[in-house]
C-alpha cells in the first residue's frame, strides 16, 4: 500500500506533534528533559482477518489474567493445583500481600492492559510482555491519527482504516463501569513522569480531572476532591498512573509523599474504584509471563490463541541446563526491570562478563527468564529520505469493562539503530501509528 | 461549570500574569533595543529603573542577551516565558490542547530569538503567540471560571507594569475596570477591601500605591 502524499508530510505531522507539546519525560544526568516522540508516517498495517485473530487472543489474554489475579488474592486455586509454583507468585515483586481477601469493584484488576507483540518472519505473532500496572502509550498513535487526517486527506479517504481515535470513549467506558459514584479523576505525580504528556492528554479527552496526591483527600472512609472552595466534591474512579509502591504512605512506601493517605482502606471497601488495581502486578512479572498459557488453559479451559516467545525459567533445573548450553543465542531479561532496562543478549557479552552473569543467574536463578531471540520481522521507516527496515513491536491495548475491549489500533514503537532490536522510547526509539484495515 | 482545585486556580492566575508579563516586557523592550542600535546604548539603563528591576548588565549587549535570553537570570523574558510555559504544560485538561499549544509556539520563536542576530523578528512572533493564545483561551474555553481566572492574572500584571511604567490616565481606568468587572467571577481568593484601595489608587494616580495594592489582591 503505497501512501506518498502521507509519507511526504512526516515534516509536517511532526511539526505538529511539536506544537501540541507531544513529549516524553527523560532523566539524563539526574536532570529531567523533554523530548520529542519521533514518529515515523510510515504505519504498521494489519488486516481486518489478522486484527480479529489478535482481538480473541488478546481478550483471552486479559480475562485469564484477572482471572489469576483474583484467585491469587483469594483461593490460589492455581497454585494449589500446582500450575504456578508459589515461589513464583510470592516472590514477585508485584505481590502485595495487603491485597489479600480484597475484591476490587466489579472484580477487576486489570482495566488497561498494554500488551506488547511482536510478528516473526513466520508471520506469526508472539507476545512478549504483558504490562498492567500502567501502560502507557496509547495517547501517542491517538494524536498522531488526529495529524496525519489533517496532513493527507487523500489518504483517509482512499483507504478503508478503522478510526483509533475512541481510545477515550473506551477509557472513560471502561472508567465509569467501576465508578462507584463521585467525580472521575486521573492521578498524576506530577509533570515530571515521563509520561506527563499522556496523563494530560487523556484528562482531556475523557472528560476526567487530572490531579495530584494533594488535590485528593480520604475522610469518612471516601475520597474527595478539594476545590477551590474548600468544599470536597466525591471521587468515584481513580486512573492512577502512580505505582503500587507510592500509592499510599499508610499501606506501602510510608515516605510516598505523591501519594493520598488511606486510600487503600477505601479502595478495600469498596468505595472508590483504582484503575489499575494495586497488587495487579504480580501478573505482569516476567517470570509469572512463562505461566501465562498455562493459565488460559486452566481457568478458560481453552487453548492460548496468541504464543508466548519461547522462553526459559532458569529456576527450573532444565531450563538452567538449556540456558547455560544456550546462553549465546538468548536474550536475558531482569524480572524485575521496565522500560528496556535489564535486557542482555547473551552474544554481546564479552567473556567475562558472560563468567559473572551465569555467576549471577545461579545465584538468584528466580530473578531472571531467557527467551529465544525472536528473528521478528522488519517494519519500513524513513530515515534521512531513504526507506530503511528497522525491528518494530506492537503494544496492543485491551481495556476491561463489561467485557474486555481490544483497541483497533496500537503503539508501534521500532529502534532507530538498525543493529538494535530495543524499541523503548527511553532508548532512543521512535513511534508509528497502527492501522487497522476496516475490510 | 466545571470544579477547580486550589492549585489549578493559582497556575491558570500566574499563566495570565507570565503570559502579559512577556508580551509587555516584549514591547518595552523592542523600543529599547532600537534606541540602542545608534542612538543611546545606555537606554537599558533607563529600561531597568522603569521596570524596577536591578541594573546587572555591563553594556548593551550583555543586556540584550542576559536580559532577553539568560534561563538564569530571574528577570528575563526568557524566565518568564518558561514560567508561564511551567504553569500552562500542567494546565491542558483545563485549557486544552488547542490553547496550551500556543504557548509551545512561543517557547520554540523564543528558542529561536536565542540563536538570532536580529531577534526582535522572533521576538515578535513570540508576541503573535501570546496574543493567539489569549484569543483561543477566550473562544475555546468553556468554563468561565478558567477563562476568568487568566484573564484577571493579565490584568494584575498589566496594572502592575503600568503603574511601574507610569501610564496614562485613560490606560490605567480602563485596566482597572476591566479587572473590577470580572474578579468576582474567577475562583481566586482576593480582598474586596484592597480591590477598593487600589480603584482609589488609580483614582488618584498614585502609582507607588497602585502597585502596593494589586500586589496584595490576590491572595497565593
Amino acid at each position: 500500500m503505497v501512501n506518498m502524499d502521507l509519507y511526504n508530510q512526516t515534516e509536517t505531522v511532526n511539526e505538529l506533534l511539536a506544537r501540541y507539546g507531544v513529549k516524553f519525560g527523560i532523566y539524563k544526568d539526574q536532570t529531567f528533559k523533554e523530548q520529542l516522540f519521533p514518529f515515523d508516517t510510515i504505519p504498521r498495517i494489519i488486516t481486518n482477518q489478522e486484527f480479529l485473530y489478535l482481538e480473541k487472543g488478546l481478550k483471552q489474554r486479559v480475562l485469564a489474567l484477572n482471572y489469576f489475579i483474583n484467585d491469587i488474592y483469594s483461593e490460589k486455586k492455581i497454585v494449589k493445583d500446582n500450575v504456578v509454583p508459589e515461589e513464583f507468585v510470592y516472590a514477585s515483586s508485584g505481590y502485595l500481600p495487603r491485597c489479600e481477601g480484597v475484591c476490587p469493584p466489579k472484580g477487576i484488576y486489570a482495566h488497561i492492559s498494554g500488551i506488547d507483540l511482536v510478528q516473526g518472519k513466520d508471520g506469526e505473532w508472539y507476545i512478549l510482555e504483558d504490562n498492567l500496572r500502567v501502560p502507557s502509550g496509547a495517547s501517542y498513535p491517538m494524536i498522531a491519527r488526529e495529524f496525519c487526517r489533517r496532513s493527507s486527506p487523500k489518504t483517509f479517504k482512499k483507504h478503508h482504516i478503522d478510526d483509533n481515535r475512541n481510545y477515550a470513549d473506551m477509557l472513560r467506558k471502561t472508567m465509569d463501569y467501576v465508578n462507584t459514584g463521585g467525580h472521575t479523576v486521573i492521578l498524576t505525580p506530577g509533570r515530571y513522569n515521563a509520561a506527563y504528556f499522556e496523563h494530560s492528554y487523556l484528562a482531556e479527552k475523557t472528560g476526567a480531572h487530572l490531579v495530584t496526591g494533594s488535590e485528593l483527600t480520604v475522610e469518612n472512609d471516601h475520597l474527595y476532591y478539594i476545590d477551590y472552595t474548600g468544599k470536597k466534591e466525591p471521587v468515584g474512579a481513580v486512573y492512577r498512573r502512580i505505582s503500587d509502591e507510592y500509592l499510599d504512605p499508610m499501606s506501602f512506601n510510608e515516605e510516598s509523599v505523591i501519594g493520598i493517605p488511606h486510600i487503600y482502606d477505601i479502595f478495600r471497601k469498596g468505595n472508590v474504584a483504582l484503575l489499575n488495581a494495586p497488587g495487579n502486578g504480580v501478573a505482569d512479572d516476567k517470570g509469572i509471563y512463562y505461566f501465562v498459557p498455562k493459565m488460559i488453559r486452566y481457568y478458560l479451559d481453552e487453548e492460548p490463541v496468541l504464543k508466548n516467545a519461547p522462553t526459559y525459567v532458569p529456576y527450573y533445573k532444565d531450563d538452567m541446563a538449556y540456558v547455560l548450553e544456550h546462553f549465546d543465542n538468548l536474550v536475558l531479561k531482569d524480572v524485575a526491570e521496565a522500560g528496556g532496562y535489564g535486557v542482555v543478549f547473551g552474544n554481546s557479552m564479552s567473556k567475562e562478563q558472560k563468567a559473572d552473569f551465569i555467576q549471577l543467574l545461579k545465584k538468584e536463578p528466580r530473578r531472571f527468564i531467557a527467551q529465544e531471540v525472536i528473528d521478528f520481522v522488519d517494519i519500513d521507516i524513513f530515515d534521512e529520505g531513504k526507506v530503511v527496515p528497522r525491528k518494530a513491536d506492537l503494544r496492543a491495548f485491551v481495556l476491561m469493562a463489561d467485557e474486555p475491549m481490544v483497541w483497533r489500533s496500537g503503539l508501534t514503537r521500532f529502534s532507530r539503530n538498525p543493529k538494535s532490536f530495543i524499541v523503548n522510547s527511553s532508548q532512543g526509539g521512535g513511534f508509528k501509528d497502527t492501522w487497522v484495515l476496516s475490510q | 461549570m466545571g470544579i477547580i482545585s486550589v492549585e489549578n486556580s493559582d497556575r491558570l492566575f500566574w499563566l495570565g500574569r507570565y503570559s502579559e508579563r512577556v508580551y509587555t516586557t516584549i514591547s518595552l523592550f523592542k523600543k529599547s533595543f532600537d534606541a540602542m542600535i545608534d542612538f543611546d546604548e545606555h537606554q537599558y539603563e533607563e529600561f531597568c529603573r522603569r521596570l524596577d528591576i536591578p541594573c546587572i548588565y555591563e553594556s548593551k549587549d550583555d543586556f540584550i542577551r542576559r536580559y532577553c535570553f539568560d534561563g538564569e537570570n530571574p528577570n528575563s523574558i526568557y524566565a518568564n516565558l518558561q514560567r508561564a510555559y511551567d504553569n500552562a504544560i500542567v494546565l491542558r485538561e483545563e485549557i486544552g490542547s488547542e490553547t496550551l499549544a500556543y504557548i509551545q509556539l512561543a517557547v520554540y520563536e523564543m528558542n529561536r530569538a536565542v540563536q538570532s542576530e536580529a531577534p526582535l523578528v522572533p521576538l515578535q512572533k513570540v508576541q503573535d503567540n501570546l496574543v493567539a493564545f489569549w484569543g483561543q483561551a477566550d473562544d475555546s474555553i468553556e468554563d468561565q471560571l478558567v477563562r476568568n481566572d487568566i484573564k484577571i492574572g493579565k490584568r494584575v500584571e498589566r496594572l502592575d507594569l503600568y503603574a511601574r511604567l507610569q501610564m496614562n490616565e485613560t490606560a490605567m481606568t480602563r485596566e482597572i475596570h476591566r479587572l473590577a468587572g470580572r474578579i468576582e467571577n474567577t475562583s481566586l481568593h482576593y480582598s474586596k477591601t484592597v480591590l477598593k484601595k487600589l480603584e482609589e489608587a488609580v483614582e488618584k494616580m498614585d502609582y507607588r500605591e497602585i502597585v502596593t495594592e494589586v500586589e496584595a489582591l490576590v491572595e497565593g
